[in-house]
């Protein structure tokens, strides 16, 4: 979407937000939320991802799209320290969320995923009731008494656009709903613990149009309230959902290495692209 | 066409007669456990009525008596076993299936093998040295202790199965949203894993219970009615064994008379268990496939 157009469209936020509206407003580039500065990750000697250097702006969403195998996910997934579970990973550089960097030495791995909050490709509700997979976040952090936590089981879903659906049936199965609201369950799981960010992986790519629709329809309100980076392999739902777009590609099919061609404003990217190998890949001459 | 057809009835009769052969596998399987279950039916029946539940054993010759004091032995020593060797085996199948290559992992997975190949009178052996010698009497608890070997492996290994088939996606949801590890093992992989856990639980508890071997050598049996850990019981394994070997015409039908009641109460077990599996899934979903 336009994202001149969505900013008049856009409601007034709180008032701890104003200053971030305010720096938007003034014609420049917005704040940015998460800084990528020389990022490398290497899967033992394969080095995956090249000096990778990103500025993510707040309240808005960004789009990472690149052909397959360009380290798309491993990007999204070393912003969450997800890459940790892979044996033999390793990161260097520096993400930075506002200040803080996340990949310092002795960081707490826990906080950094509880501020920065993802999504799957395909839904993955816990085997438990639509109430408990909301809750087990919270509980995680200590919030144990239960009005607490009906409040935010019900803020969570609602935020998710899923209270309306499900609000008489709390104590069924997640695993008992369509797929599409298996993810926004997912998504209210994720912002129960009121993180800052929300990554997604390719959140739509098992799920049918509507309810495809349904989720690209959330992160638009959503982005309200966080910044959202989503990787799709869908480039008509990077250029309907995303303000920014990051293009990557692989460095050379010697390396292998994934690499950002070109990031700017979605808009920009989808109509003036300033690199021969953006163009050729979103109008389809490779990929 | 015509060939088309030909081939087309061809195939027909073929997957007719694999399916006939499926058939005939199904029963030459089920034939033995109907004929055992029919044969010990009808060599028990002299033996067996409602108070063969509910009595004390009797004297040779002195009509009536029961096994209540071995049902119960078997329930104390079985549950003894599993009480020991279910969180140490459940714990150790997560160190198996998520750390195979660890050196610990590796310790895990040769030491489960090697157990379940040990015969389970040498494990009787085993738990004598350990068990009664310093003791300096046989004991329900060596029971339960000898029954916690032998159940241990068949745990580790059905368990570390059922922890690989739950989705990575699974664990990979709960740690993004920053759940330490262990947490994430124990309130979302092995709930997930529940069922296939249970289903171990219960091919543990059915091998444990027919263990007449290694009571010979902990549990040692025992006429009378008992609940003390530190004093020998008798199990229904073992009063099968003692029954048997007699040379008296009514024990022998007491011998067969237990069977029977052991194999009727292990299978209520597994009914109860599957029972459980179907409501948990009912419940909560499945998240296995």
């Amino acid at each position: 979407m336009n994202p001149l157009r969505q900013r008049s469209m856009q409601p007034k936020l709180v008032a701890t937000r104003l200053s971030r509206e305010d720096y938007r407003d003034s014609q420049e580039s917005p704040m940015s939320k998460i800084s990528v500065r020389a990022l490398s990750v290497y899967y033992r000697a394969f080095r995956a991802l090249a000096d990778i250097s990103l500025e993510i702006p707040a309240n808005h969403v960004s789009a990472i799209i690149g052909p397959s195998g360009c380290g798309k996910s491993t990007l999204l997934r070393s912003i969450n320290r997800m890459t940790d579970l892979v044996p033999g990973a390793r990161a260097e550089g520096e993400i930075l969320l506002d200040d803080w960097n996340i990949l310092g030495a002795g960081v707490d791995v826990v906080e950094a995923r509880r501020r920065i909050g993802m999504v799957f490709q395909r839904p993955n509700p816990f085997p438990k009731s639509i109430y408990e997979n909301v809750a087990y976040g919270p509980r995680l952090y200590g919030i144990h008494r239960r009005h607490e936590l009906d409040d935010i089981v019900e803020r969570s879903l609602r935020q998710a656009a899923l209270w309306d659906e499900v609000k008489d049936k709390l104590s069924q199965s997640g695993l008992a709903m369509s797929g599409g609201q298996q993810q926004r369950l997912c998504i209210a799981r994720a912002l129960a613990v009121e993180p800052e960010v929300i990554l997604m992986d390719e959140p739509a790519s098992a799920l049918d149009p509507i309810a495809t629709l349904k989720i690209e329809e959330l992160m638009q309100t959503l982005k309200e309230s966080y910044t959202i980076v989503i990787v799709t392999h869908n480039m008509q739902e990077a250029a309907r959902v995303s303000d920014y777009t990051a293009f990557m590609m692989i460095e050379s099919p010697e390396t292998r290495s994934g690499i950002i061609v070109e990031f700017g404003e979605t808009n920009q990217i989808f109509t003036r692209p300033k690199h021969q190998q953006t163009e050729d890949y979103i109008t389809g001459r490779f990929g | 066409m015509m060939l088309s057809q030909r081939r087309a009835s061809w195939r027909k009769r073929k997957s007719l007669l694999m399916l006939a052969l499926c058939g005939l596998a199904t029963l030459l399987a089920i034939t033995p456990l109907l004929w055992i279950l029919g044969y010990v039916l009808r060599a028990g029946a002299p033996a067996m009525s409602l108070s063969f539940l509910t009595q004390l054993p009797t004297p040779v010759g002195v009509p009536g008596g029961g096994v209540l004091n071995a049902i119960i032995g078997s329930a104390i020593t079985v549950g003894l076993g599993l009480l020991i060797s279910a969180p140490i085996g459940i714990l150790a199948a997560f160190l198996a299936a998520y750390q195979p290559n660890t050196p610990l992992g590796l310790a895990v997975r040769f030491g489960t093998d090697v157990i379940s190949g040990v015969p389970s009178i040498v494990m009787g052996i085993f738990a004598y040295t350990l068990v009664v010698l310093p003791q300096r009497h046989f004991s329900a608890f060596s029971g339960g202790v000898v029954l916690s070997f032998i159940m241990l492996p068949i745990i580790i290994r059905s368990t570390e199965e059922m922890l690989k088939l739950v989705p990575t996606a699974l664990r990979e949801g709960s740690l993004a949203i920053g759940a330490p590890e262990w947490k994430t093992s124990l309130s979302v992989i092995l709930p997930a894993a529940g069922n296939g856990v249970l289903t171990g639980l219960m091919l543990a508890i059915a091998r444990a219970a027919g263990e007449a071997a290694p009571m010979l050598f902990t549990a040692f049996g025992n006429p009378f009615l008992s609940f003390r850990l530190d004093q020998p019981i008798a199990t229904l394994p073992h009063t099968i064994f003692v029954y048997a070997i007699s040379p008296y015409q009514d024990w022998r039908a007491k011998a067969w008379a237990t069977a029977f009641v052991l194999i009727a109460l292990v299978l209520a077990l597994n009914v109860l268990a599957r029972l459980l599996v179907w409501w948990r899934t009912r419940q909560l979903g499945s998240v296995i496939r």
